[in-house]
């Protein structure tokens, strides 16, 4: 597993790299990215994919809970933290 | 009679005429063999790639199978989330004339996830999982039916193409062509329904929506079109077909030049639809 500022920074490089509408500079790691509609319903499918592919395991999108995309904070909570609920 | 009521009632004459068993359609052989094509070769996802070319005939076969479980998974994912919508939309007020062709609408939908079913578990034990989420929100008046019933239409416009294609394929395995064969017919009468309903809606809803609402709905699907091309380079496929760094085929294959002019072919007739009613302005490349 990567260190947590790789993984963060990985998270933040998708995001920038998805998304038209924010910067560099105005991205932050607790900014709510699917309620300011950084990141739409439908770009989903490829973060998980890409999340997949970070964590080397599947995500069964079924088990999620709300809000676990909610920001970068969260995503790495959710699924990158040790005893996170999605590992 | 309104024109819709003509349509509806034609429909539902035409499906009330072909109804058919779906426990006896077909007949599923025990095994689908090695040797055997699953899917048209040129409609395989990474056909006409580099890494397509390096692959033997064999290797080609097998991901040909599971192409095919891919593509009858993404029928079934799309089939249920369109089985639980038009159930909503079933004798809900202002509904009241297309009801009638709705009870078959569901009724045949709710067949072909047998056929997707039957194969995908016999022969691959596995229904391939779907990633797409959906998130709440509010709507503008008349926005959600339309997206609805646009996403429908994108969605089926788009397997249609597979289906006619793959059913008249003698390479392919019968079984497998017969299931698109049965699909292929079939929505042939959801197509029509799906490309009207579309069209009163847009034309009906549109003029009342604010510019910004009317871009955003664009935008939305768009988005959609693409997202939905993109379950048909599905990792998943290439990790069980044996495809080193599946992740990475899925993401070259979508920007592959061979890739994006299969997509364009396919798409054109719905693009066609689309842009010539002033739902998408010209442009838009998948």
């Amino acid at each position: 597993m990567k260190a947590e500022t790789d993984i963060r920074g990985a998270l933040r490089e998708w995001v920038l790299k998805t998304s038209t509408k924010i910067t560099a500079g105005e991205l932050k790691d607790d900014m709510p990215i699917i309620e300011e509609r950084i990141i739409t319903s439908l770009q989903i499918m490829d973060l998980i994919l890409f999340l997949e592919q970070l964590t080397g395991r599947s995500i069964d999108v079924a088990q999620l809970r709300p809000g676990v995309f909610r920001s970068i904070d969260a995503i790495y909570k959710n699924f990158f933290e040790d005893g996170s609920d999605e590992r | 009679m309104q024109p819709l009521d003509r349509l509806v009632q034609k429909l539902c004459d035409a499906s009330r005429k072909q109804y058919l068993n779906p426990y006896t359609y077909l007949e599923w052989p025990r095994r689908i063999g090695e040797d055997e094509w699953c899917m048209t070769p040129e409609f395989i996802s990474i056909y006409g790639t580099d890494l397509y070319a390096g692959l033997s005939q064999r290797q080609r076969k097998r991901l040909s199978f599971y192409e095919a479980v891919n593509f009858f998974s993404l029928n079934i994912h799309g089939e249920k989330a369109l089985v639980e919508g038009l159930t909503q939309r079933l004798y809900r007020g202002g509904n009241e004339t297309i009801t009638p062709y709705l009870h078959h609408f569901l009724d045949e939908e709710n067949k072909h996830m047998v056929y997707f079913g039957g194969f995908c578990m016999r022969y691959a034990d596995k229904i391939y999982t779907d990633r797409k989420m959906a998130i709440p929100r509010q709507f503008a008046p008349g926005e959600e039916d339309f997206l609805f019933f646009s996403k429908v239409m994108i969605f089926e416009e788009i397997v249609d193409v597979y289906n006619a294609r793959i059913a008249s394929d003698e390479r392919v395995a019968p079984i497998v062509r017969k299931i698109n064969l049965i699909h292929h017919k079939e929505e042939a009468r959801h197509l029509v329904f799906g490309r009207d309903v579309v069209k009163r809606m847009f034309h009906t809803w549109a003029p009342q929506w604010p510019r910004e609402t009317l871009q955003n709905i664009r935008d939305y699907l768009q988005a959609y079109f693409v997202t939905t091309w993109k379950e048909y380079y599905n990792p998943d496929v290439y990790k069980d077909a044996a495809l080193q760094e599946p992740y990475q085929v899925h993401q070259r294959a979508f920007s592959d030049a061979a890739c994006r002019a299969h997509r364009r072919a396919v798409s054109g007739k719905c693009l066609d639809f689309l842009v010539e009613h002033g739902i998408f302005e010209k442009g838009f490349v998948v």
